[in-house]
C-alpha cells in the first residue's frame, strides 16, 4: 500500500490505531487545540490524541447539555463523546484556549470523564511572567501525571520526545515545500488527510509515513501548469477535507496555510534547553493564534507588522495571490482578529474571502458561491 | 419617512437609591469628557477586572465601555453603533458590548468627534485602553480591534481562575505570585503614561474605601432574604453601578450607606416591592437584557417579583491574611480569594461553584423559581446555563425557565415569544403554589 | 451565433438569448420545479423555440444561479455574481455597487472603474433579508408580495421592525396590528428593516455611486424606496431586475467565444439532475 493510501485510511478511521495502543494497555490522553505539549505526554510513554470533532455528523446529542450558541467545533467534539466515540480516551486534558473549551470542558468532564482529565491555564498574556506562570502550570500537569501513572518523569524521555516532535515538525515543514512549486506537488487536500491522520497516532509512526510519502511525492510525473489561484488559508479547525477540495475543485490550489489544525501547531521547533521545559515554554506559549493577546505596539502600523509578518512570509515564500479566512462561527477571537489581518492583506493587494461557517459540510452549496465568485474575481 | 413611537422599555425600580443612579451613570461619561477636556488621562475600562482601585489611585478616570452599551441598549439608541461595527465588517454573533463598542469608536472617527446626540454625551477618545482576560475573551481582543480606530496606548492584564478540581493549597502562590506580577504590569504602564508614581498608601485608602463599599453592598444584599423582598433585581441593575464604576471613592461608600438605611427601613416596616408579592425569583444567570428591562416589571404584573440574582454579582466579603502588607499583593489575594470563593463546597458536593452559589440563594432567599437569560452573542455567561440547570435539577426541583434574546442586540429579542413563555412559566409556579 | 445564458434559481429559472451582438432575441421565465429542476430545461427548450432556433445553434450555453452545477446542457458554470455584474455594466456603464435581492439571498457586488468584481458579500444563511422575508409576512398580513410596494407608499409613518427573525418579525407584525398600526405602516416598516439590513451588509464593501438594485426585490417600489433612503441618493433599476443574471450569463458566453475559449466537454441537451 501507497504511503497516501495509509494515510488516507488513517484519516477517515482516525481513532482506529489509537483504540488498538489502548486496547494493548497504552494510555491515549485525548487533548484540544496547540497549547497542549505532546511532548510531555510522549515522555510517559503515552499516546498523545488530539481530539476533532465531525463536519458529517449532525450534533444530535450535545444540545441537552451545552447552549447552540457556542462553537460548533467544540459541539461537534462533545457530541460525539457523548455517542461513546470518544469512549477510548484513558485522559483528557483541555487548555484553557478560549471561553467555549474552559466552559466545555467542565461540562465534558461531567458527564463523560475519563481517569484522568486536566485543566492547564495557558495565560493569555504574554510575557516573562506569562511564562512563568505557564511553567509551573506545565510542571503541575507533570505532577499530576506522574501521580497518575506512578512514574516520575524521566529528563532523557523528555529530552528524546522534544527531538522526536521536532523530526517531525521537520518532515511536515519538508512536505509543505512541496507546495511551492506551480503547480504543487501536493493537493491541499493530500496535506489536509496527512496533517489529520498523525493526529490520532504515535509521532514515530507518522513521521515514517510522512518521509514515504514525500518520496512517492516526488517522484510523481508533474502535473500540467494551469495558472490557478494560489491560496492561503487563515483561520481555525479545518479537519475534513471537504472545504479544502471545494476551492481546489472550483479551480485553484490551496499551497499554504495558517490553522490550528495546520502550520500553526507544527511549524516551529522547540528549542533544545537545559531545562527542557524551558524549551517547551518558549515555543508552545508563543503560538500565533488570536487567542493569545500581543503587547500592543507603538504604531498601528507596527502592530499589524508583529502580529501577521510571520503570515506575509508564508504568502511569498509560497506565492500565494489570494487568501480566504475560515472561521468557525461564534469564535471570539478569530472574529476579532480577521477584519484586522483582512486589512494588513489589503494594504499589500490581496484579495481576501472571509467565510464565516457552521463546521458543518451541510452549508457546502453556500460556501461554493462564494468561493467560486471569489475565484472568478481574482482570476 | 418617520419612525411610529413605541411604549415603555426601562424598568419601573423599587428603591428611592435606585432611582438616584440614573444621574451617576450621567456623570460617568460627563464627567470623563470633561477630564478629558481637563488634560486629565482617561481609560477605556473593563467591569470586574479587579484593578479598579489602582486606577482611581492613579487619578486615571475609567470609561466603562460595556456598560455604554448597555446604557445604549436601555435608551434603544443602539442600532447606530451595531450596524456601523458590522458594516465594518465584525460578524452578527459577537459580543454585542464589542460592537456597540467598536461601531461607536469607528462612528466618532468617521465623524471626527462624538456622534451627535449619543446617550448621555458620549464617551470621549481615550488616552489609554486597559483590557483584561478575566470573565472572558473579547475583554481584551475588543481593545486590541479598537485599535483599527484610534492609535492609542493599549495594555491589559490577566485575571487568572484556577480549575474547580484544583488543590487550592497546591496552586495559591503560583496564582497570587501571577497576578500580581499582572497587576505591577499594569502599575508600571500607567506610571508611564501619567509621569507619576504609584503611591502605596493611596492605593491602600482607595482600597479600603472599595471594600468598605462591597461590603456595605454585601449586607444590603443580605436583607433580601426578607419577606416581602425589599429590592428587587432591577434595582440591582443600577445599584451595581457605584461598586463596579466608582469602586474606590467616598461617593460609592455613600451611597451604599444610604441605600442600607433604605432597605433597612423597607425591612423593618415589611415594605415589599408590590402589594402581593405571589412568587420570589431567582435571576439565575445570564447578562440582564438591558434593552428591556421593563420585563421585570411585567412578571410583576403577576405578582412574581425578583427577589435576588447571580449576574454582576458582588463577591462575598473575604478575609485577606493579615500578614499581607503590600497593597498590590493584598489586590493580588483578594482577586485570588473572590474567585474561588466556593470551591471547596463545589468540590464536596455539585462540582460547580455557580451552582452552589444558586443552592444558597433558592435556600436563604425563599425562591420559587429560576429564571436564566441566555444572550445570543455573550459565550461567557451563557455557556452553561443548561448544565447548571441540569445540576440544580437534582437538589431541587423548584420551575426552571431559560429566555433567549441578547443583553443589548434587540434583533434577537422577541416580546411575543417571551410573554407566551413567561405566561406558560407563571402558570407552573402557580399549580406549584396551590 | 447565438449565445444562452440560463439562471436556474431555487424557485424560477431563467433564459435569455442573445445574437451575434449581444442584443436579446428571446427570454424566458418559467418554474425551476423542485428537486431536480427538471423543469429548468423546458425553460431552456422554450427559449430556443422563441428564437426560432436549434439546441446546436447556439454557440456557447453559460448556466448561472443557485442550480447553475451539474447541468448536462451547458458549456460553462459561473456565479451569479459574475454574471450579474457583465450584464448591469453593460446597462448602466456608470455602476459601482450592484445591490441583487432575491428570494433566497441577498448579494452585494463592488465594481471597479473598468467594471471587475472587486469585493462582494451574501446573506443566504437566514431568512431576513430575502425575498422570503416578505413573502412570509405579506401571508400574515393576508396581502399579496406584489401589492406590498404600492401599499407602503400610502403610509405616512413607518412601523419600527426590530427582529430580524423572520419569524419572530412575524410575531412582531401581529402585536403591532392589535396595537392599531395600519398595514401600509407595517408594510413600510418591513421595507425599512430589510432595507436597513440589505444596505449595512454592502456597506462592508464602501457604497459608492452608482448604485443599481436587481432581482425580485427591484421590482418592489416600497422597497427600492426605502433602499434609496438608506443610501442617501437615487438608485438605478434594470427594465428587467428578474433576468440580469441570464443576459449576464449570455453576455459571458459570447465574451468566452471572443477569446477563443471552447468548452470543456459534450453538452447534451436533457434534463439537470444533481447526479454526475
Amino acid at each position: 500500500m501507497t504511503a497516501i493510501a495509509q494515510l488516507q485510511e488513517l484519516y477517515t478511521e482516525r481513532s482506529k490505531r489509537a483504540r488498538q495502543l489502548h486496547h494493548s494497555g497504552k494510555k491515549v490522553i485525548g487533548y484540544f487545540c496547540c497549547f497542549v505539549p505532546d511532548e510531555i505526554i510522549t515522555a510517559f510513554d503515552m499516546v498523545p490524541y488530539r481530539i476533532q470533532g465531525s463536519q458529517s455528523a449532525p450534533i444530535d446529542q450535545a444540545d441537552a447539555y451545552i447552549e447552540p450558541m457556542a462553537c460548533p467545533f467544540a459541539r461537534s467534539c462533545f457530541n460525539l463523546a457523548l455517542n461513546g466515540g470518544y469512549d477510548f480516551l484513558d485522559g483528557f486534558v483541555a487548555p484553557h484556549s478560549c471561553d467555549t473549551v474552559e466552559r466545555m470542558y467542565h461540562i465534558w468532564r461531567y458527564y463523560k470523564p475519563a481517569p484522568f482529565p486536566h485543566f492547564i491555564n495557558v495565560p493569555h498574556m504574554m510575557g516573562p511572567s506569562s511564562d512563568e506562570f505557564y511553567h509551573k502550570e506545565l510542571e503541575f500537569f507533570i505532577k499530576d501525571l506522574e501521580k497518575w501513572s506512578g512514574k516520575k518523569l524521566d529528563t532523557g524521555k523528555f529530552k528524546e520526545a522534544i527531538r522526536l516532535y521536532n523530526q517531525r515538525r521537520a518532515v511536515l515543514r519538508e512536505l509543505y515545500e512541496l507546495r511551492r512549486p506551480d503547480p504543487p506537488l501536493v493537493s491541499g487536500i493530500e496535506i489536509t488527510e496527512v496533517l489529520v491522520a498523525g493526529m490520532g497516532i504515535p509521532a514515530a509512526e507518522h513521521v515514517e509515513l510522512v518521509k514515504k510519502f514525500i518520496a512517492e511525492a516526488k517522484g510523481r510525473l508533474k502535473p500540467k501548469a494551469q495558472k490557478l489561484p494560489r491560496i492561503f488559508l487563515w483561520g481555525n479547525e479545518i479537519d475534513d477535507i471537504a472545504f479544502i477540495k471545494l476551492i481546489e475543485e472550483s479551480g485553484a490550489y490551496v499551497v499554504m496555510d495558517d490553522l490550528c489544525t495546520g502550520s500553526r501547531f507544527f511549524w516551529d521547533d522547540v528549542p533544545e534547553t537545559n531545562d527542557p521545559l524551558d524549551g517547551i515554554v518558549s515555543r508552545y506559549l508563543h503560538t500565533h493564534c488570536p487567542r493569545s493577546n500581543m503587547p500592543k505596539a507603538e504604531t498601528r502600523k507596527k502592530d499589524l507588522e508583529n502580529r501577521y509578518g510571520y503570515i506575509h512570509r508564508f504568502i511569498k515564500e509560497w506565492n500565494a495571490n489570494g487568501v480566504i479566512f475560515y472561521i468557525v462561527r461564534y469564535c471570539d477571537t478569530c472574529e476579532l482578529e480577521g477584519p484586522d489581518l483582512r486589512e494588513y492583506l489589503n494594504e499589500m493587494k490581496l484579495p481576501v474571502l472571509m467565510i464565516e461557517d457552521d463546521y458543518s459540510t451541510s452549508t457546502i452549496g453556500q460556501l461554493r458561491t462564494r468561493v467560486q465568485a471569489f475565484l472568478e474575481m481574482i482570476a | 419617512m418617520d419612525e411610529k413611537r413605541q411604549a415603555k422599555t426601562t424598568a419601573v425600580k423599587g428603591t428611592e437609591s435606585a432611582r438616584k443612579v440614573r444621574a451617576m451613570v450621567k456623570n460617568l461619561y460627563r464627567g470623563a469628557n470633561e477630564a478629558k477636556a481637563q488634560g486629565k488621562k482617561v481609560a477605556y475600562f473593563m467591569v470586574a477586572s479587579q484593578y479598579d482601585e489602582i486606577l482611581r489611585s492613579m487619578d486615571v478616570v475609567p470609561v466603562p465601555t460595556e456598560n455604554y452599551a448597555g446604557l445604549c441598549a436601555a435608551k434603544r439608541d443602539m442600532d447606530r453603533f451595531l450596524l456601523k461595527a458590522e458594516a465594518d465588517g465584525y460578524s452578527q454573533v459577537l459580543c454585542s458590548y464589542t460592537r456597540i463598542g467598536l461601531g461607536f469608536d469607528s462612528l466618532r472617527k468617521d465623524l471626527g468627534g462624538v456622534p451627535e446626540d449619543a446617550p448621555d454625551g458620549g464617551m470621549p477618545q481615550p488616552d489609554m485602553m486597559l483590557g483584561s482576560s478575566s470573565v472572558c475573551d473579547p475583554r481584551f481582543k475588543w481593545y486590541q480591534a479598537a485599535g483599527r480606530y484610534m492609535n492609542v496606548p493599549t495594555y491589559s492584564i490577566d485575571v487568572v481562575l484556577p480549575p474547580v478540581f484544583t488543590d487550592l493549597n497546591e496552586v495559591r502562590d503560583h496564582y497570587i505570585k501571577y497576578q500580581k506580577e499582572q497587576f505591577q504590569g499594569l502599575i508600571e504602564f500607567l506610571e508611564h503614561q501619567t509621569g507619576r508614581k504609584m503611591n502605596k498608601e493611596r492605593l491602600w485608602e482607595t482600597i479600603r474605601l472599595g471594600d468598605e463599599a462591597w461590603r456595605l453592598w454585601y449586607e444590603i444584599d443580605r436583607m433580601r432574604v426578607a419577606v416581602p423582598c425589599p429590592m428587587p433585581s432591577q434595582d440591582h441593575f443600577s445599584v451595581m453601578v457605584p461598586a463596579y464604576y466608582y469602586c474606590g471613592t467616598q461617593e460609592a461608600v455613600d451611597f451604599y450607606n444610604d441605600l442600607y438605611a433604605e432597605v433597612k427601613y423597607k425591612t423593618e416596616n415589611k415594605m415589599g416591592v408590590i402589594p402581593e408579592e405571589k412568587y420570589r425569583i431567582l435571576y439565575g444567570g445570564g447578562l440582564p437584557p438591558w434593552h428591556t428591562l421593563w420585563i421585570f416589571n411585567y412578571f410583576e404584573s403577576f405578582g412574581a417579583v425578583f427577589v435576588i440574582e447571580n449576574v454582576y454579582r458582588g463577591y462575598d466579603p473575604v478575609e485577606v491574611p493579615s500578614h499581607v502588607k503590600d497593597p498590590v499583593e493584598y489586590l493580588a489575594w483578594r482577586t485570588f480569594l473572590r474567585l474561588t470563593q466556593r470551591h471547596e463546597k463545589a468540590k464536596a458536593n455539585s462540582g460547580n461553584p455557580a451552582v452552589e452559589r444558586l443552592l444558597e440563594m433558592v435556600k436563604d432567599y425563599h425562591i420559587d423559581g429560576v429564571v436564566f437569560h441566555a444572550c445570543r452573542s455573550c459565550r461567557a455567561t451563557t455557556i452553561g446555563q443548561v448544565h447548571i440547570k441540569n445540576q440544580l435539577s437534582q437538589f431541587t426541583d423548584i420551575p426552571m425557565m431559560q429566555l433567549v434574546s441578547d443583553m443589548v442586540d434587540l434583533r434577537d429579542y422577541s416580546e411575543a415569544q417571551w410573554k407566551t413563555q413567561i405566561g406558560a412559566y407563571i402558570e407552573a409556579l402557580s399549580a406549584r403554589s396551590a | 451565433m447565438p449565445f444562452a445564458g440560463i439562471d436556474i434559481g431555487s424557485t424560477m429559472t431563467k433564459v435569455v438569448i442573445v445574437d451575434r451582438n449581444g442584443i436579446v432575441v428571446a427570454s424566458v421565465i418559467g418554474p425551476t420545479g423542485a428537486e431536480h429542476r427538471h423543469l429548468a430545461l423546458e425553460v431552456m427548450d422554450e427559449a430556443i423555440k422563441k428564437a426560432g432556433l436549434t439546441f446546436e445553434q447556439l454557440d456557447f450555453i453559460v448556466s448561472t444561479g443557485y442550480g447553475r452545477i451539474n447541468v448536462p446542457f451547458n458549456d460553462k458554470q459561473i456565479t451569479e455574481i459574475t454574471c450579474h455584474s457583465r450584464s448591469i455594466r453593460a446597462l448602466f456603464p456608470t455602476v459601482r455597487i450592484i445591490i441583487d435581492i432575491g428570494g433566497q439571498d441577498s448579494k452585494g457586488i463592488k465594481l471597479d472603474t473598468e467594471g471587475k468584481v472587486m469585493n462582494f458579500i451574501m446573506n443566504d444563511k437566514c431568512a431576513a433579508g430575502t425575498g422570503r422575508f416578505l413573502e412570509v409576512i405579506a401571508e400574515t398580513l393576508g396581502i399579496k408580495l406584489t401589492e406590498m410596494g404600492e401599499l407602503s407608499l400610502k403610509a405616512k409613518e413607518y412601523v419600527k421592525i426590530s427582529n430580524t427573525c423572520t419569524v419572530f418579525a412575524e410575531h412582531e407584525v401581529t402585536t403591532r396590528l392589535t396595537d392599531g398600526a395600519t398595514i401600509p405602516e407595517i408594510v413600510a416598516g418591513l421595507h425599512e428593516a430589510f432595507a436597513g439590513r440589505v444596505v449595512n451588509m454592502v456597506r462592508n464593501l464602501g457604497i459608492e455611486k452608482d448604485v443599481v438594485v436587481t432581482g425580485g426585490g427591484a421590482k418592489n417600489i416600497g422597497l427600492v424606496k426605502a433602499i434609496e433612503y438608506k443610501v442617501g441618493f437615487p438608485v438605478l433599476v434594470p427594465p428587467e431586475p428578474l433576468l440580469t443574471g441570464a443576459l449576464g450569463a449570455a453576455l459571458l458566453g459570447r465574451d468566452f467565444v471572443a477569446r477563443g475559449i471552447t468548452p470543456e466537454r459534450e453538452r447534451r441537451l436533457e434534463g439537470v439532475t444533481f447526479f454526475k
